[in-house]
Parts: C-alpha cells; structure tokens; sequence
C-alpha cells in the first residue's frame, strides 16, 4: 500500500521554519560567508578567503577577549552555589516568605542597562557607597577609583551578573528542592546525618537534573556576555581592554571599527565554543536525566 | 430715454457679472494677504441708440462714469529663502536628525512647514534618531534606504568618514558663491575630503568651562578669574582641587578622535608634508600625551571619565555636583539644570581654554546630502534651508546653540546682555565661530588609526609604557594604516 503524500504536515511546519530560516539560517549562512571578507557594513564586501582567520590568530586583543569569556564562566558555579543556598533558606516554611522570594527576584526582571548604571554610582568614586562604606569603617585610607582599575573590571561585571541572575536560579532551584521527597530527609536525619550532611547526600543529587540545567543555561550566557560589560566600562571595554569579552570586541569591531568581516570571522570562533558547550552540557544533561 | 436707462443698467450688470467671475477665477495660488480690494473710477464708452427726427438711426458714442470694485493681484516675490534652484518637482525628501527629538520638535516641524511653502510641492519625512544614530544611519546605508538629507557630526567626523566612502553628495559645485558665502569661511571649508566639501555647516556649539563655585571657589578657594586660559594650565589646577576638596578633575580625552585632540591641544604635526607618514611621535606629541600621564599619576583625575567616549559620562559626573568644573557646550546647561537644580544656582561658565595650536575650535554639526538620492536638488534646497540665517537664528533662540552664518548675529538678539548662565557667550559668539577651523589633515583609515592611537594612549596612561615608546608604535602603525 503506498503512502500518499500530504502536504497539511508542511503547511504546519511552515510558519516556525519560515522564521527560524529567516532570524537564524540566514543570518547564519550569511556571518559564515561575510567571516570571509572585507566588509564595512554601507559598502559591499570584498571577498579576502583567510585573511580575517590569519589576523585572529595575531590579534592580542582578541586573545585577551577570549581569555576574559572563559574567565567569566566563574559565574557559574558562583551562582550554581548561592542560589542553592538561597532557594534552600527561602524553601523553610517561614511567615513572610513569599515576600522574600519576590524580592530575590526583583533584579531579574530589572533591565541589566539600568542596573548597570546603578552599579556604576556603587562603585563610583565621588560619593559612591562602596567607598563610602570601605571608608567610613577605615578599610581603605582614600576612595578607590574601581572602575578605572583594570584588576577591577572583570570582577565588577561578574558581580553584577550574579547579583541579576541570582533570583532566577534560586526559583529554578526552588521548584526542584520541592521536588524531593520529605522522607529522605527524614531518613538521612535517622542515619545520623547533620544539617550539612543532610544537603550534600540529598539535596545535591535531588538537585542534579536543574544543577545541570543552570549550568548549561548559565555558562552560555557568560560566554555571551555583553550588557555588563559595556555599562559597567562606559562602552570602552575597559581601561586597556581589561573588560574585553569576545562578544564586546565582535561589537567593536562590527560597529565602532567597521570591520564586520573581521567581526564575523570572531563570531564563527564564539559559534564553534558555545557549539561544543552546548554539546558538551546536552550530554551531561542526558546523562543526568539517566540516572535520575 | 428709457432705452438709454436700459443700456446704463445693462452695461452696469455686464460690468458686476465681470468683475464676480474675476475674482471667482483667480489664481488660487496667490496668498491671501497680498489681494488689495479697491474702488475705482473706470471711464467707459457705452453705445447708446438715439432716435432722431429723420427716421433713421445714428450711433452715438457716450463716455460714462461707473464705480466698481477691482482685485489687484500682484505677481508674487521671489522668496528670499529659495536660493536653489531648479528643485526638483512633487519630490519627497526625508530628512534625519541626531538627537533632537521631543525637546525640539516644535521648532523641526514649523521649519520644515516653512521650507514646504518655501518650495511648493516638495514634501520632507522627518525621523529622529537619537543613541544608536550611527548604526541606525549605517544600516540604512547597507539596506540602499539612507535618507536623502542627514544631520552629522563634524566635530565627532562622521562627515568625512561618510564622505570618503562616497556615501556623500560634493557640494561645492551644486551650491551657488552667493549660498556658500552665507556661511563662516572656516565652516564651509570643515570635513574637507580631497579639498571638496560634503556638508552645510549647521548649529555650532562653543566650549566653555562649567564651573560648579561650590567645589571649586568655596571648597578649592580658587577665583573664577584664575581658571586657566590654556589647556597648560589645567593640571596645577587639578592638583589644587585635589589638595584642598579631594575631588578629582572631570577631564576627557576625545576618544574617538585623538589625533584631532593631539593638534589642536598640542599643536602636533600628525602626517608628513606627502601624507605618507605619521608623525605624531615627535617632540610635541610626547609633551601632549605626558601632561595627561602626569595627571594620571598624580591621581588628579577620574581615570573613567578621562578614557570614556561618552560625554554623559562627565556631564553626570558633573550633574551629580562632584566635580569642580566640565568642559561642555551651554546647550547642555539645561541637562544640569533639569537633573540637578540644586547646583544650578552654582554655576559659573568661563571660556575653554586653548591649546597650542592656538584655534578656539571646530564645527559641531552640519547636514549633508545622501550621494545618491533621487532629488538631490530638493535635499540641497533642504539642507541648505535648514543652515539658513533664519532658520539658525530661530534656532539660537530657544536653545543655546550658534549661528554658522554671520548674518544672524546681526539680530538684537544676540546683542543683549546675557542673563542666565546659558547665555554667558552669547555676546562673544560670533567673533568665536567666525575663527573656527578644521586643521586636522583627513586622514585614511581613520578608525583604525584612532584605535591604534587609543592603545597606545592607554598603554602610556595606565600600564607604565613610556610615552614615547607608546606613540612610536602608535605612529608605526598608523604609517601602515594609512598606506594600505
């Protein structure tokens, strides 16, 4: 018997491969080739064959920039930890808690763009409330100008990026601690477990599947990293390029420079990373979701 | 005698039937207040039948006297604001403002109101783009969608950088002598790209010293007066702020056009006379580059501030009142006023002050012609109609910026004793604007160069390189940049 053909699947299918091919397919096909020319955005490209890829590999700002991105992947355990910690002291049954978990998450749905000049006037030297404090308690003799220190840039950023994804992750969290069974809890208490005990040998391995999912999510997005870094610098990047990431210089590049070409050809190295983390994170979270 | 009564009021009725359909018929075109009604007196011969004693009848011609009401329609001027000719009919032309959109929309739509009277029939589409203007504008350039008429920066660059893409219309040979002459000599001849001009110079901006006296006379104890005349000067002050208020000077490095802040600050010769070599790693530029290190080291100023391309970095800075002084346009007065009216009260605003090359400056704004654009007669017309001297006048008016054309100084406006802070260099405007000129040379590439500039700068700035190490492989680079 054969099997007639229907065109009602593909009618179905259309709409969500008309936009993925148009927003991803395209653009993407498009990067790959313009990574192989000279192209100034308002001018046609020229093609150049290998000569952006030659110029990475001699460009010591995008080796810094590549170095600040894994770099920044500090991020993610730092906030794999904290807001385990968090969603473990907002999960107590304690009056008012509702309250707090709300707050926790009140960075999450602030725009990083303003947060970010927030943060500019914490850490600003005139009157900013971080000198104010360090200070006022005599930690330091006189302000610090922190972002205009170069060792200063990076771990700025990163703070801000773990205070605004903090909340986040807590609920994921969250949703999974109340996922354990109570028993268990009660039966590692039985085994003579302490408080810390009863987490490491239940809470961790109930955890597991959202302790890979966070980690996946997060490490793409902190080798993604763009928002922080240009608020928290100005749009300079950083006092000698300190706050440099490989997104911030495809963007200096692209649209300060005028080199798309040469910023394509920067964008294809980040697919081709956050390709093999991504494979890399699906395989754990298989891997996860076997054992659980 | 009856019949001669008929022939009065049939000539009469002939007459009032006339004279209705003439006014009915007019040209609609001509504006009202220039029809002036009149009564007049009109000779008329009227034919009349008289019958006499011999039976025939003879003709005899009579002149009458009858009043009617006439319409003088006089043929319209030449506007005096239509100076370009030969524009283009029923074009559509559209027109892209940087960041002047809501505070000044009242102003860009009664000029573009009166430039569609100005020449009827050409209709402008206006759009502001504020932040994201240049990627906006770039995108638009790739897309084969730019607008026909764009306000750019020439103090930032963008006209040349435009230009020397061929992105822009040359006008030199578009625009008549008596049109160029409207404008400062030293504005016209800005953003010059192989000696060719792409733009008309628009509002110009004069830089003063904002000066906040609680900081800088009440805390530093220093006299307005003393503030410095030169941009020498500006590190023992900077100390002196520091010593007595702690507060560190709001200084910034132009750092998207070094090469420019290096020539007129330190007066740096920056390519050889053939335009082949960089040459901004002599005597001159050191001693430029060494004043900031010096500053730096000193901790005097605000490193964050110093290296930011963007200016509402030290206009918050200043906003926020800790600083003692910020080198701005009066225009931005208002922004310090509307963010913090506490220091308004505060305020002080002294001239800039000058660098070696002795030139108080250059062009701020100026609005060019897209290269293609299908009317490029209406866009010139404009352009150019928005740089008028009425149209700049007007614009003086209600913010303070400044004319490129001398003929608007020549209002009272300008000749009345300032007022509020906005004001202070309204009465020496003029003679400012009129010695402005553009003394940097174009040079190629000059995004990379700046880049390369910047790193070296930096690298002399923060990371301890001595600056004529720095400035030698800046000017190693910018050599090759420019030759490839």
């Amino acid at each position: 018997m054969s099997k007639r053909f229907s065109l009602t699947p593909y009618l179905f299918l259309a709409p969500a491969l008309i936009i993925i091919t148009v927003f991803i397919l395209y653009p993407t096909a498009a990067v790959v080739y313009y990574s192989f020319t000279d192209y100034n955005i308002v001018q046609p490209p020229e093609w150049v064959g290998l000569q952006n890829y030659q110029q990475l590999l001699r460009d010591p700002i995008f080796w810094k920039a590549f170095t600040n991105s894994f770099l920044y992947l500090i991020v993610t355990p730092t906030l794999i930890f904290l807001s385990i910690l968090l969603a473990i002291v907002v999960n107590r049954p304690l009056p008012g808690i509702n309250v707090f978990r709300a707050l926790y998450y009140v960075p999450v749905i602030s725009g990083t763009i303003a947060v970010g000049i927030a943060w500019r006037w914490l850490f600003d030297y005139n009157g900013g409330l971080i000198n104010g404090i360090l200070v006022g308690i005599g930690i330091l003799p006189a302000p610090v100008q922190w972002l205009a220190e170069p060792a200063f840039t990076l771990p700025i950023a990163m703070l801000l990026t773990i205070w605004i994804g903090l909340g986040y992750y807590m609920m994921v969290f969250l949703a999974g601690l109340q996922n354990i069974p109570e028993d268990l809890y009660d039966a590692a208490v039985i085994d003579g477990c302490n408080p810390v005990q009863k987490h490491w040998y239940v809470t961790l391995p109930g955890l597991r599947p959202q302790i890979v999912f966070v980690a996946v999510i997060s490490s793409l997005a902190a080798i993604e990293v763009f928002n922080e870094i240009y608020v928290i610098t100005g749009g300079l990047g950083g006092i000698l390029n300190s706050g440099v990431t490989m997104v911030f210089y495809l963007w200096r590049q692209a649209f300060r420079l005028q080199h798309a070409g040469y910023a394509s050809a920067v964008a294809m190295v980040l697919l081709l990373i956050t390709l093999a983390f991504s494979i890399i994170n699906i395989r754990l979270l298989e891997r996860s979701e076997q054992n659980t | 005698m009856k019949q001669i009564e008929k022939g009065y009021l049939s000539a009469a009725f002939v007459l009032a039937l006339a004279a209705i359909l003439f006014v009915a018929c007019g040209a609609p075109a001509a504006p009202p207040a220039q029809t002036v009604r009149e009564t007049v007196v009109v000779p008329q011969t009227v034919v009349a039948a008289q019958t006499v004693v011999a039976p025939q009848t003879v003709v005899v011609p009579q002149t009458v006297v009858a009043e009617q009401t006439v319409v003088v329609q006089p043929t319209a001027a030449p506007n005096p604001e239509a100076v370009i000719k030969d524009v283009e009919p029923n074009a559509e032309v559209s027109l892209w403002t940087f960041w002047l959109s809501p505070t000044f929309d009242d102003y860009i739509k009664s000029t573009i109101a009166r430039f569609e009277a100005t020449y009827p029939g050409v209709k402008v589409n206006w759009e502001d783009h504020q932040a994201t203007f240049q990627d906006d504008l770039r995108n638009a350039f790739a897309a084969g969608n730019a607008p026909d008429v764009i306000n750019l920066s020439v103090g930032e660059g963008w006209v040349s950088d435009y230009a020397t893409k061929g992105l822009l219309l040359p006008l030199d040979d578009k625009v008549p002598q008596d049109v160029k002459d409207l404008y400062f000599k030293g504005l016209w001849e800005e953003q010059l790209v192989d000696g060719v001009n792409y733009q008309f110079p628009w509002y110009q901006g004069i830089s003063v010293e904002l000066v906040n006296m609680k900081v800088y006379s009440d805390g530093a104890g220093l006299k307005l007066e003393d503030f410095p005349k030169t941009v020498d000067g500006l590190p023992e002050l900077c100390q002196t702020i520091k010593d007595k208020t702690g507060t560190l000077c709001n200084i910034r490095l132009t750092v998207n056009d070094l090469l420019a802040q290096m020539v007129y600050e330190g007066g740096v010769k920056i390519l050889s006379e053939d335009g082949k070599t960089c040459t901004f790693d002599s005597a001159d530029g050191a001693a430029w580059l060494q004043m900031y290190v010096d500053m730096v080291k000193a901790g005097t100023v605000d490193r964050s501030v110093l290296v930011t391309d963007q200016d509402r970095v030290g206009l918050d800075l200043f906003t926020s009142g800790n600083s003692a002084f910020y080198q701005t346009g009066p225009n931005l007065i208002r922004e310090v006023r509307a963010n913090n009216p506490g220091l308004y009260g505060y305020l002080a605003a002294v001239p800039a002050p000058v660098g070696k090359s002795g030139v108080l400056g250059k062009g701020l704004m100026g609005i060019s012609v897209k290269n293609d654009t299908k009317f490029p007669n209406a866009s010139i017309a404009l352009a150019q109609f928005f740089t008028n001297p009425e149209s700049m006048l007007e614009f003086s008016k209600i913010v303070a910026v400044y004319p490129s054309t001398p003929k608007s100084y020549d209002d009272p406006f300008f000749a009345a004793k300032p007022i509020a802070v906005e004001d202070s260099a309204k009465p020496i405007a003029k003679d400012i604007v009129s010695k402005y000129a553009d003394i940097v040379p174009t040079v190629p590439n000059k995004a990379d160069v700046n880049e390369a500039v910047l790193q070296a700068v930096q690298s002399a700035l923060f990371d301890n390189v001595p600056v004529q190490d720095a400035l030698t492989t800046a000017a190693k680079a910018c050599t090759e940049l420019i030759n490839k």
